[in-house]
């Protein structure tokens, strides 16, 4: 899929049906057919492969080329079209906006579910695809925030955050928009402190590592998530949400959400890319045992008119929250 | 108009503290910066414009207490007193808080006034248990925060009351030193002071000029009828003396005359009336005003007819009257025996709905977002139940870090109180109506159903539930 100019993209969603269904077989043919092959065969990769020990082998590989990313540029271009109108609350991003506020009560449930919870003051967050910054800013104005730092691939999405985080003079000082993917974000960091030269970079780490629907975007999810990982401080959370793959989030998130009702930008979703929940836990518990514990889950379902509400099992079949708790390091 | 401003700095400690820091760190760049520039705002978590009753609610409601999830707050800023002294001159509608001087009360509105009374004779209504409770304000017997905001014992801690200022003009903000405040709006007031406001809330009655900045239309009509206001000594403490306050209501022909009890021996009375009337009231001399309104409650309504076509003499008119006529004297209201000066004043009754409650970074409260008839006392009940709904919203969204002044984060409130006023307008709108008819078979049709009603328990109470806010919620 090629990079549209947003104004294109919304005439588009003004006109309707007829150009987005002669523009479909084409992009089904370039772009839908490659990224589903990789998808599928990345998903099968990662998540069964990888399951039987091997976690250095992807770390290895991410290391040795300076310029791998887990990043998918298809994914990129779309998400550049839709800046424009990632705050505006009856814009094509209303329903993540409405999501937010569970994911604050999700983290809330999981840092208050173990004993030795450390304080909630001072906790210091890294937003891994942030967008517009509906997480970043959210997470930014909560009391207990030290800091926030947001990163995103996408530079025209990073920008319209940039734009929208000047607007709120309480974010000043608490949140930091980088551009750049996960990969490079300790070099990006190390290259910003003063005497950068002289220092061997340092691995930065934080209390909360949220991953809020990306997993279904990247290419290869557990060699993302590996690169995710070192981030996260002893104690500290991963935090995930994404849809599983199932034939009703299918029907729900594809069919209806994007093709019927129109509450999302359609090509937003690729039901191939869709992470379940045992693929998850199967991931840190078996695949990296030793590392990571308390793994929490929060299945929520969308009801229009209504917002999104928990609803008990439901990780089985659609959106879900999965987080896990970091014990020791690597 | 008047201006009551707060700042919720005590909403969410650290991060406004945060926000309060750094702003005062921008303003100390600026001035460093653009030292000959205009001043700058001071910014701020919400600014309330009106120091009404659905004001000052907010403001308590948003003030941390034990209670509350959100955190402690420093001292008071300002005794509440001053606030509604300040207030006594500018009455624009019944509802607002006002008191006889040293003693903070608002009118027990008649939550349950509406019901139970009969044409042409006024009926007393029980105000619930109404009793002195352990802190001397819950006169309507509701346990619950409705009245609190006019309880002397509470301060507005952590908020800052700007009083006797006026607020000249509302703009947007400018985008200047790495801050957008094009989406802000600055409330600029009089004395040159300018407040940034995330959340600007329009409590300022029925002309609003925060409905005025945020282009939200109000629609509805006017009812030539004006409702004249004062605030009135009686002889004592009243029929249920010191623990149980009653409140009155009679219909008469041009309109409904209500009593409503305060603390002590003071009450506050609101007349609907024609406007020619209204005007005689508000010039006649307090003697004979005084014999007017004891006469409302007494006599027929044919020689209070009578009473309103002379400019002068309506206390001897009375007692000669008085002479004529049979009162019950335990089921009117005590005799009135003096008005506190400056109290008399009218205000236009009118039906008024704006189109929304929220606006980006505007939220409408009370009679800013509605204007109802005031013969069912629903007015204040409406906009406490809208603070109250505004501030649940406040607060979830300051529990998940959302912006509190955004339309995303008001939609909730909106949803909430928007339809549930809508009935109460149209209920008091159609029961003026009802009550406008002087002749024909609607009359005794009327009474039939009001006696009808009366003598059904259940649905009475279900009818003074509704009154009250307490019952099953129907919208």
């Amino acid at each position: 899929m090629v990079a549209r100019p947003s104004t294109a993209l919304l005439l588009r969603r003004l006109r309707g049906l007829t150009p987005a269904l002669r523009r479909r077989p084409e992009s089904f043919v370039t772009s839908r057919y490659t990224t589903s092959f990789l998808a599928n065969r990345s998903c099968c990769r990662s998540f069964s492969s990888t399951g039987s020990g091997s976690p250095s082998d992807n770390a290895h590989q991410s290391t040795s080329d300076p310029n791998f990313t887990t990043v998918s540029p298809d994914e990129v271009s779309h998400f550049n079209a839709l800046a424009s109108s990632w705050w505006d609350p009856h814009g094509p991003s209303r329903i993540l906006h409405l999501m937010n506020p569970l994911r604050h009560d999700f983290i809330r449930m999981c840092r208050n579910s173990v004993l030795d919870a450390p304080s909630n003051t001072g906790l210091t967050y890294l937003d891994i695809g942030c967008g517009g910054g509906i997480f970043a800013e959210s997470a930014a104005r909560l009391p207990g925030t030290k800091s926030v730092t947001a990163i995103d691939p996408s530079p025209e999405v990073l920008n319209i955050a940039r734009g929208h985080a000047h607007r709120d003079p309480s974010l000043r000082y608490k949140l930091q928009y980088l551009n750049t993917p996960i990969e490079q974000l300790t070099k990006t960091l190390h290259s910003q402190q003063p005497q950068a030269a002289q220092q061997q970079p340092q691995q930065p780490q934080y209390d909360v590592v949220s991953v809020f629907e990306v997993l279904e975007h990247v290419s290869n999810p557990a060699q993302f998530l590996d690169q995710c990982a070192p981030f996260v401080k002893p104690g500290g959370w991963l935090v995930m949400s994404t849809i599983a793959r199932t034939w009703l989030s299918w029907f729900t998130t594809n069919l209806m959400a994007e093709d019927v009702l129109r509450i999302v930008p359609r090509g937003t979703h690729d039901w191939q890319k869709y992470v379940n929940e045992e693929e998850l836990r199967g991931h840190f518990m078996a695949g990296r045992s030793g590392q990571w514990a308390e793994p929490r889950c929060m299945g929520v379902i969308y009801i229009p008119g209504v917002g999104w509400r928990e609803v008990q099992g439901s990780e089985k079949v659609g959106n879900y929250f999965f987080a896990v708790r970091k014990t020791a390091e690597e | 108009m008047e201006a009551l401003l707060s700042r919720s700095r005590q909403l969410r400690r650290p991060a406004s503290r945060l926000c309060w820091s750094c702003s005062r760190q921008l303003k100390a760049q600026a001035r460093r910066a653009y030292a000959s520039a205009a001043s700058q705002p001071d910014i701020y978590d919400v600014v309330c414009v009106g120091g009404g009753p659905a004001g000052l609610s907010l403001l308590t409601a948003l003030r941390p207490g034990k209670d509350s999830r959100l955190e402690a707050a420093p001292g008071p800023i300002l005794e509440p007193m001053q606030l509604v002294d300040s207030l006594l001159g500018e009455l624009s509608e019944p509802n607002r808080g006002m008191g006889p001087p040293g003693e903070r009360a608002c009118p027990a509105v008649s939550r349950d006034a509406g019901l139970g009374r009969r044409d042409g004779c006024a009926h007393r209504v029980r105000l619930g248990d109404a009793r002195h409770g352990e802190d001397d304000r819950l006169y309507d017997g509701e346990p619950e925060p409705h009245l609190r905001a006019f309880a002397p014992d509470e301060r507005y801690r952590g908020a800052e009351v700007f009083d006797k200022v006026k607020v000249e003009n509302i703009t947007f903000g400018e985008d200047k030193d790495d801050l957008d405040l094009t989406q802000w709006p600055v409330v600029h007031l009089s004395g040159g002071k300018q407040l940034a406001a995330r959340l600007l809330v329009g409590a300022d009655g029925a002309n609003s000029p925060v409905r005025a900045f945020a282009e939200i239309e109000s629609r509805g009509w006017d009812y030539e009828r004006h409702g004249v206001v004062a605030t009135l000594e009686m002889e004592d403490e009243g029929w249920g003396g010191h623990d149980m306050k009653i409140a009155y209501q009679r219909f008469l022909p041009t309109g409904p005359v209500a009593m409503l009890p305060m603390p002590g021996r003071y009450a506050t009375m609101v007349w609907s009336t024609t406007p020619r009337n209204a005007a005689l009231l508000k010039s006649l001399p307090a003697k004979d005003f005084l014999a007017v309104v004891n006469a409302a409650f007494r006599l027929r309504p044919v020689d209070l007819e009578f009473m309103h076509t002379t400019e002068s003499g309506q206390a001897e008119e009375l007692l000669w009257r008085l002479q004529h006529t049979h009162v019950n004297h335990q089921s009117v209201p005590q005799t009135v025996v003096s008005v506190q000066e400056g109290s008399v004043a009218s205000f236009p009754l009118k039906l008024r709905h704006a189109d929304t409650y929220i606006g980006e970074r505007v939220v409408l409260v009370g009679d800013a977002a509605h204007t109802v008839h005031p013969l069912a006392g629903q007015g204040l009940n409406a906009g406490q139940g809208d603070v109250e709904s505004l501030a649940r919203a406040i607060e979830y969204s300051v529990l998940h870090g959302q912006d509190l002044g955004t339309r995303m984060s008001l939609e909730s409130y909106n949803s909430e109180r928007y339809a549930a006023n809508h009935v109460m307008l149209g209920v008091c709108d159609k029961l003026h109506k009802l009550y406008s008819v002087e002749s024909g078979p609607l009359v005794p049709l009327r009474s039939f159903g009001l006696n009808a009603v009366n003598a059904m328990r259940p649905l009475k109470n279900f009818f003074m539930d509704q009154a009250a806010g307490k019952g099953a919620k129907l919208f």
